[in-house]
């Protein structure tokens, strides 16, 4: 698996869009830097199944503790999280 | 005096338990405290204690038997030659006669609304077999012969092809609520509109204060439904016989949706927590619903719960009520902005205007009035 950010963000955008259709949304044009649960986008159930699809995909456990806005809120800090937990940041 | 044991009740939400052993026999001494058999659920095994010293002087079940909860399994006597009292001796083993139904076979009498007289028995004994049979044959339905009291199958396949597959958990879950609920439960639905904007500023402010990534607005809102039923104990309760059953405890069930399974998470002493104890631990349960990593005392034992539609943008859902529940509120979202807060109550236990009550109370947080309170 790459840890390159732009390909971490791009498999995060893809999963994103994936769930939001499911939901009747268009996620395609969300910023990568934009706060994905103030986006209107997503409810906590899709929120939550990209989380765990996050948790699987990268292989990083997460605890409870850390899933804050300031950890996950965008698809860039998703993908900053996945780098910095994998220690290659 | 005869002193009569019965089967305990081991979860509130089985109203059977299976008898796996019985350790007496007729004429045997037994002491106060002794163990005397044990019963199972598919979650537990719990062994059955004498209440009273005593003899053994009557059988009343079989083991590896289905048995109601409360049903006397055992008669103990001052004496061994005590005899078992006249209403019950029917049914003793000791006194049985030709073609007396088993255990089993009187359960699904009872189910059936049958007396034993009616259905012809191939063997000795009147068994649960003859009554299927029987039943059957009148084109009705049996009940399961291990499942849930409540839990019928169709007897007859229908003509058209096809196949027979098994159940998943959640699915035969989803059975047993909803044949408790046609069964048991007298069902009622209210809903109102209400305004959202006190709830989401309260909930954006939460999760501003808490950085939070998930909303934690349906769980502040279940916690505000768990405040209100620890002030009404009706809300948490349920109906036996010809009584009302106050839970003891809050055990919050909570629907959330994983992929095409729909879980009702139970997240139990739910009054012992606080309001961020209880964002925090749906919030986990949730997650853990969502990746399939609930144990079984997460699925089970709800006394009120709470479920949302809003997702899928519905204008109304009706929940069923899981067994042995009063309340279960359901919010909805539709498409074009109305927000609503139904509820679907056992009409046994609650009356019309004490669930509008507390859809009325449940539409706004509680801080406001609060300070409102604090000021006057």
């Amino acid at each position: 698996m790459s840890l390159n950010q732009a390909a971490i963000e791009d498999a995060i955008k893809q999963k994103l869009i994936q769930i939001c259709e499911t939901l009747g949304e268009d996620a395609s044009d969300l910023a990568h830097d934009e706060l994905i649960p103030a986006s209107g986008l997503i409810d906590s159930a899709g929120l939550l199944e990209l989380l765990m699809w996050y948790e699987s995909h990268f292989a990083i456990p997460l605890k409870p503790e850390e899933i804050t806005i300031d950890n996950l809120g965008s698809i860039a800090l998703m993908a900053e999280y996945v780098i910095k937990r994998k220690g290659q940041a | 005096m005869a002193v009569s044991i019965h089967a305990p009740r081991i979860n509130n939400n089985d109203d059977q338990v299976k008898l796996i052993a019985l350790d007496v026999a007729i004429g045997q001494k037994v002491d106060r405290g002794a163990v005397i058999g044990q019963v199972e659920t598919d979650k537990a095994v719990v062994d059955i204690e004498a209440p009273a010293e005593g003899y053994v002087i009557g059988l009343q079940a079989e083991v590896d038997t289905m048995v109601e909860v409360g049903s006397i399994l055992v008669w103990l006597g001052e004496s061994a030659d005590e005899v078992v009292p006249a209403a019950a001796a029917v049914e003793t083993r000791a006194g049985q006669a030709s073609g007396a139904p088993t255990a089993k076979a009187r359960l699904l009498l009872k189910r059936h609304g049958l007396t034993a007289d009616q259905v012809p028995a191939a063997g000795e004994r009147l068994t649960a077999e003859d009554v299927e049979h029987y039943v059957a044959g009148k084109g009705g339905r049996t009940a399961q012969a291990s499942g849930s009291p409540v839990a019928t199958r169709i007897d007859r396949l229908p003509d058209v092809p096809g196949a027979l597959r098994p159940l998943r958990p959640d699915e035969r879950g989803m059975v047993n609520t909803v044949s408790w609920s046609r069964d048991f439960a007298v069902p009622g639905y209210i809903e109102l509109e209400y305004d959202p904007q006190p709830w989401d500023a309260y909930a954006k402010d939460y999760a501003d204060r808490h950085r939070l990534m998930l909303s934690p607005l349906l769980s502040l809102m279940a916690w505000r439904l768990v405040e209100l039923a620890r002030e009404t104990p009706a809300l948490n309760a349920t109906h036996v016989g010809e009584q009302r059953y106050e839970y003891g405890e809050i055990n919050l069930g909570f629907t959330v949706q994983a992929g095409e399974t729909l879980y009702l998470t139970v997240l139990r002493n739910a009054d012992t927590l606080d309001e961020s104890g209880f964002v925090n631990a749906q919030g986990d349960i949730q997650r853990r619903a969502a990746g399939h990593r609930l144990v079984p005392a997460e699925l089970q034992g709800a006394t009120i719960s709470f479920s949302s539609m809003a997702r899928w943008k519905v204008s109304r859902h009706i929940p069923i009520l899981p067994p042995h529940t009063a309340l279960m509120v359901a919010h909805a979202v539709s498409a074009d902005g109305r927000h609503v807060l139904g509820a679907t109550y056992d009409h046994r236990v609650l009356n019309g205007f004490q669930v509008v009550n507390t859809l009325r109370k449940l539409s706004k947080p509680a801080v406001p009035d609060r300070k409102k309170e604090n000021t006057q």
